[in-house]
């Protein structure tokens, strides 16, 4: 065996830091696999994932939860959909997806590629208006809601987790414009 | 000092005094005060000097309609030139200065202009500064230079900072006067998500400044319930001091909040928000904006819009005169005169230019001329009289003009709506098509008796509510007493011969506007052009109508025939910072950084940008004062034994599905379906015409899914292409993309010692030989114990090389153990200056050959295009014109002369032609200095240049000048046999 | 502006990349005689009509679906958005 070993650092390094009513956290520790449902092969992948995760493949837009992995099946589009659980594997998230779903659809390891951030809060809202084109209001965009938009011109997802809690991913490489933009947003206000 | 001209009443807080200078004066005013109104009180009447003839002017109007009272605010990199009095919010502390003239404001040396008037008539400019031509740069331009403009900008950096954001809502109410109130209350009661949002720091329109009353409220108690109502609920959103500055696309609103402007200090908040605003439906309760009549020197400080005056007096307790004369074609006006008497301000006389009996009372004591005229009035620096008709004339300190009032169409209009005229009101009325989502309420639809404002806001406030699915509260509409709104048509006095001013902020005058109609100018757009009317911060709010109906008069078209300018936003002056908004320095845009940055910091790295990455260009060691000594070594220390280098830029995509291998067949021009799995191919893509797209590589890592590579710089338009074909050409394709540029941090280690240097870190169960592992190889492996890991024989260098990916969170830990494990090989990190040299020893095409201009048969890669399948460009790469004899091909050059430097940009001319265009045969695209061979190497297009090898042609470079002999030679200076990426 | 997307409903026009008209999708049989003329015809040239034009729009920022939109070149009215998948799929030659 090499005489090396390599360690792992987060993209922000840990942030985490609270603004006028609104905190800020880097999340690390989960994974996030995409699936992409083969054509023709949605049903063996509902019937898979109905009989692990005990998940329903949500809409687009829509999250659905389960308790397995603590994991949150995310609707990104008609034919894929992001697998975000609890990262307890050597770094092979996909072989942990696979082992559940089988080759029932395409699997795909993003654990790398986002930098998520929590912002939660009373104020929460009101610091990400100032960067999130889509609107945030609990009637048009309840719990349980995601959404990819464009944030400072970066890429951006956004998930409603609960009242006043709302989790952003962005591309890992410019996590700290993003950081930025949010921590600046949340000093912008009131 | 006192105020003077202070009275009892208002809505100021007499309780917090403020203090603040003007023209460096000590003078103090209340909270609730606008800068204007506090300079009222102060018996201040001149503040400034006019554009072009630096007349005294005067505050004019009480709003954001104001020609003429422009300051300047703040001192050093906070000056802020050209600011309107009237709309400034009075702050204790608050520097304003006067604007336009030199010396003081009371004897300004450029008053000579007025003088000189007659020279300085429409279109003096395009006349006077014609001739001589030679005179135009060194003479007229600095003189109009100095002499133009009003304010002055403090040549700093805008040390504010600026916001934007993003608004959503069912109805948006725009302006929160009696309609946008009602309105309001409407929507919200019925249960919409309303914003209602007023660029005044007090809702209320001029329920604040009229002696109206509201359901047996005054006007302003109203209000401040309607506030209170609204502001409980959690579905309404008020935003003062914010301006909805344009009407956009599909009902998109633009909307300015001065969030600090009325503060000493922003206190490192934003100063202003851009808030672009999408709401189902817009209710645009903008009111209507009074205008002047015309007659004999209108502009002096003292003549005001009447409306103003008695917004001074009822809402500030201002007063701009003692003795004061009303000038109007209709009943409002009256109101001034009835208003002032009350609070018991002598009113020396009212000269209403209709005939008949006076629609209201008489005040005491003044004169009344029904069917009367001011000619003309007097007063150097302020009115002292007025000149009627009849030769009369009439002390006077303030004059109160009323030529009826305007709807606030503007916002109607951004859309190309265009108003339409009502007669019985005299003024234009939304009309046309208007914005997405838009209604009009109150004034600004041409309602302009209180009652029928609120009752107009009300029920248009439930019809769009209703429409939008709520139900409508049963609420009943709020009334108001009945009055009277008459009015005659009256724009200006033509017995007047002195110069009667239209355009207070442009001085533009009747005698312009009829001078321009007689030179020819018969359109409206043409006239604004000429004369400079309606420009510049107030659009001509106050000026447009009256200037419209004396080129109606002078062409006999009605007003109607003769039409408006078109009206854009924004609405009131929007600052470049605030349209900026954070986008500035290094803000400017996002930065990508790639997993060894920190590392590359560490090591003193010079980066340069590409794209938003930040790339390492090379790394200096200690001694190395020049950029070509480091880029030198680290090409030599790669090529005699091992480099690193980043390349987790270059994008990835990764393709997985039944069909990704037909599929890749497909967007690559070369084959790609027999690809067996555990290799990887060099791959070209071309644009549907033919010409080159990108190029990179892509590995088989099963039957179904490969890893693809694409340049740094097309990464997006790669994927976006690929997208394209995948959804809209092939969609019966069983095959899915998803980039996986940021999930792998990837390195390339080249040189002779590459695989002794990964061999130290591979785990031990994966055997890297050349033999396990030969060139174009690729393979899911673990290194450092472990560690997932996706490994690539690959080589742009030309040397024995590989590319290794992690993920990328191990790349920061990555980098560190390659650079430590390789010390016994004397590893060196390489940046992409020496990425560069090493492919251009090599002959491999990059950006530079890729320009978008070119061919695979340009690039001597035509034989790689397949004619046996259908792939995108395939069939258009064919073309004649593509394919021509003596087409470009990329070689090699050297300089004849060794130790001469070759240059990019380099055009090709055969020895004996002459440097020309016609003669030119192609150009250099990529140099450098190759340490290996000792001198400049270059790459670049040059016609049948493979067949042209050891040929002398001259390099010229006619833009930077220099020219020289240059040697046609292989593309390969290095390694041309390929034997040192086998190894 | 602002396209109103099949399943995510109103987003802004920022999200989204306009490549062309929506006959792009139409791309010609390579093995057709005529072919040279016909991806000629494909790719250069268009129709600049007053009033409906059916164009494609990619919503980079979003769920990444290619979309054919409807917008009146007038009015600047969006009266429908599809899929372009979707219609590309329906245009197909029964086989």
């Amino acid at each position: 065996m090499p005489n090396y070993t390599l360690t792992a650092r987060t993209p922000l390094d840990g942030f985490s830091h609270d603004f006028n009513g609104v905190s800020v956290t880097e999340v690390n520790g989960r994974s996030i696999v995409s699936i992409a449902t083969s054509l023709g092969g949605g049903e063996a992948l509902s019937k898979a994932l109905a009989k692990t995760y005990k998940l329903k493949i949500p809409e687009p837009g829509k999250s659905t939860v389960s308790s397995l992995d603590n994991a949150v099946l995310l609707g990104m589009a008609q034919d894929q959909t992001f697998l975000v659980f609890d990262d307890h594997t050597e770094d092979k998230p996909v072989d942990v997806v696979s082992k559940h779903l089988k080759d029932t659809a395409y699997f795909t390891d993003q654990s790398d590629s986002y930098v998520m951030l929590r912002v939660s809060g009373e104020n929460s809202r009101s610091v990400l208006e100032r960067i999130c084109p889509i609107d945030l209001h609990p009637s048009v965009f309840p719990e349980g809601s995601v959404s990819r938009t464009i944030m400072e011109h970066l890429g951006t997802v956004i998930v409603h987790e609960k009242a006043n809690t709302f989790l952003l991913m962005s591309a890992r490489s410019s996590a700290k414009s993003f950081l930025e933009a949010v921590e600046v947003s949340a000093l912008n206000i009131g | 000092m006192s105020q003077i001209n202070r009275i009892e009443g208002g809505l100021i807080n007499r309780s917090k005094k403020l203090s603040f200078t003007f023209n460096g004066q000590s003078l103090e005013g209340y909270e609730g005060d606008t800068l204007a109104s506090a300079l009222l009180a102060n018996g201040h009447r001149m503040v400034g000097r006019s554009f072009k003839y630096h007349r005294p002017r005067g505050i004019f109007s009480a709003g954001s309609e104001e020609p003429n009272a422009l300051v300047q605010l703040r001192t050093g990199a906070y000056q802020e030139p050209n600011t309107r009095a009237t709309v400034t919010e009075l702050f204790h502390g608050l520097e304003a200065t006067s604007q336009n003239h030199r010396g003081s404001l009371k004897y300004d040396f450029m008053a000579v202009n007025d003088l000189f008037s007659s020279f300085l008539s429409a279109g003096f400019y395009y006349k006077t500064f014609m001739w001589p031509k030679a005179f135009w740069e060194k003479f007229y331009e600095p003189v109009i230079r100095a002499a133009a403009g009003l304010g002055r900008l403090s040549g700093q950096d805008d040390p504010d900072i600026y916001d934007k954001g993003f608004l959503h809502c069912d109805v948006l109410v725009v302006g929160a006067g009696a309609a946008g109130l009602s309105a309001a209350l409407s929507a919200g009661r019925a249960g919409a998500r309303v914003i209602l949002m007023d660029e005044d720091f007090c809702m209320g329109g001029r329920l604040n400044v009229e002696t109206l009353s509201v359901n047996d409220q005054s006007g302003s108690e109203w209000a401040t319930q309607a506030l209170a109502e609204l502001s409980a609920m959690d579905n309404v959103r008020l935003m003062t001091r914010t301006t909805a500055y344009g009407a956009y696309d599909h009902g998109i609103v633009g909307a300015l909040e001065r969030v600090t402007d009325h503060l000493i200090s922003s206190e490192n908040k934003p100063r202003q928000i851009l808030w672009r605003v999408y709401t189902k439906r817009t209710i645009l309760c903008a009111g209507a904006t009074e205008r002047p009549i015309a007659f004999g020197n209108n502009d002096r400080p003292g003549v005001m819009l009447a409306g103003a005056v008695r917004a001074y007096v009822n809402r500030w307790g201002a007063l701009p005169g003692k003795r004061v004369a009303v000038f109007t074609n209709n009943d409002d006006g009256w109101r001034t005169a009835t208003d002032l008497a009350a609070k018991g301000v002598e009113i020396t006389a009212v000269i209403d230019s209709r005939d008949g009996q006076p629609p209201v009372d008489v005040p005491k004591g003044a004169a009344i001329v029904m069917g009367g005229r001011i000619v003309d009035t007097k007063g150097r620096h302020g009115i002292r009289s007025i000149t009627l008709s009849n030769g009369q004339q009439i002390p006077v300190d303030c004059l109160a003009v009323s030529g009826g009032w305007s709807p606030n169409v503007q916002l109607t209009c951004h859309q190309r709506g265009r108003p339409t005229w009502r007669d019985d009101i005299a003024a234009f009325v939304p009309g046309g098509e208007l914005p997405q989502g838009m209604s009009v309420a109150g004034a600004a639809s041409g309602n302009l008796s209180l009652s029928s404002v609120l009752l107009n806001g009300h029920d248009i406030g439930n019809s769009v509510v209703s429409d939008l699915g709520f139900t409508p509260s049963k609420v009943k509409a709020s009334s108001s007493e009945e009055e009277t709104t008459g009015i005659s048509a009256f724009w200006h006095v033509r017995e007047s011969k002195a110069r009667a001013w239209l355009d207070l902020q442009n001085d533009v005058t009747v005698k312009d506007v009829k001078l321009s109609h007689q030179e020819g100018f018969r359109s409206v757009e043409h006239l604004k052009r000429y004369t400079t009317l309606g420009m510049a911060t107030d659009q001509g709010k106050t000026a447009n109508i009256p200037a419209l109906a004396v080129m109606a008069e002078c062409t006999g078209k009605s007003l109607p025939e003769t039409g408006t300018t078109i009206f854009r936003p924004p609405y009131t002056p929007v600052a470049i910072g605030a349209l900026a908004g954070r986008a500035r320095g290094k803000d400017f845009r996002p930065s990508r950084l790639s997993p060894s940055h920190s590392w590359a910091k560490e090591q003193g790295a010079i980066f340069v940008e590409a794209g938003m990455w930040y790339r390492a260009q090379w790394f200096p060691r200690s001694g190395e004062t020049h950029w070509r000594q480091s880029v030198d070594r680290e090409v030599t220390q790669t090529r005699a034994s091992v480099g690193v280098c980043d390349v987790t830029t270059l994008g990835k995509i990764d393709v997985q599905g039944r069909d990704a291998a037909q599929f890749l067949n497909k967007v690559y021009a070369n084959a790609f379906a027999k690809l067996p799995v555990g290799k990887v191919r060099y791959g070209i893509m071309l644009r549907e015409d033919g010409i080159m797209m990108d190029d990179g590589t892509s590995a088989r890592f099963a039957e179904n899914h490969f890893v693809m590579t694409t340049t740094t710089a097309n990464a997006v338009s790669v994927f976006r292409h690929m997208e394209f074909c995948r959804q809209c050409l092939w969609p019966e394709m069983d095959v899915h993309l998803i980039s996986s540029t940021e999930q792998y941090a990837q390195f390339a280690v080249a040189g002779p010692n590459a695989r002794k240097l990964l061999q130290k870190v591979v785990d031990s169960d994966h055997d890297i030989s050349n033999e396990a592992f030969p060139f174009m190889g690729c393979g899911e492996i673990t290194v450092c114990g472990g560690v997932p890991t996706r490994l690539f024989r690959i080589s742009f260098s030309g040397e024995l090389a590989y590319e290794i990916a992690v993920p990328t969170r191990y790349g920061d830990s990555l980098v560190r153990t390659l650079i430590a494990a390789g010390e016994e090989f004397d590893v060196t990190p390489y940046g992409t200056e020496a990425l560069g040299v090493m492919r251009i020893e090599k002959g491999h095409a990059a950006g530079n050959e890729l320009n978008g201009q070119t061919t695979a048969r340009d690039l001597g890669m035509g034989r790689m295009v397949s004619k046996k399948k259908d792939s995108i460009g395939n069939t258009l790469s064919e073309r004649e014109g593509l394919n021509l004899e003596n087409g470009l091909s990329l070689v090699g050059f050297r300089p004849v002369n060794r130790s001469e430097e070759l240059k990019a940009g380099f055009h090709f001319i055969s020895k004996g032609n002459t440097a020309n265009m016609a003669n030119d045969e192609g150009w250099m695209s990529s140099v450098a200095f190759s340490p290996n061979l000792g001198h400049s190497i270059g790459l670049g297009f040059i016609k049948r240049g493979s067949e042209r090898l050891g040929e002398i042609v001259i390099a010229t470079d006619p833009l930077r000048g220099g020219e020289m002999d240059v040697e046609i030679v292989s593309a390969h200076f290095i390694d041309p046999e390929g034997e040192r990426l086998r190894a | 502006m602002i396209i109103n997307h099949p399943l995510l409903g109103p987003r802004d026009a920022a999200e989204f990349v306009y490549k062309g008209d929506a006959s792009l999708i139409n791309r010609p049989n390579w093995q057709a005689d005529d072919a040279a003329e016909l991806f000629h015809e494909y790719l250069y040239l268009r129709d600049n009509p007053a009033g409906q034009h059916r164009e494609l729009w990619y919503h980079e920022q979003g769920d990444r679906s290619w979309l054919i939109v409807t917008r009146n070149t007038l009015t600047h009215e969006i009266s429908n958005v599809e899929f372009a998948r979707d219609v590309a799929l329906a245009e197909r030659p029964k086989k």
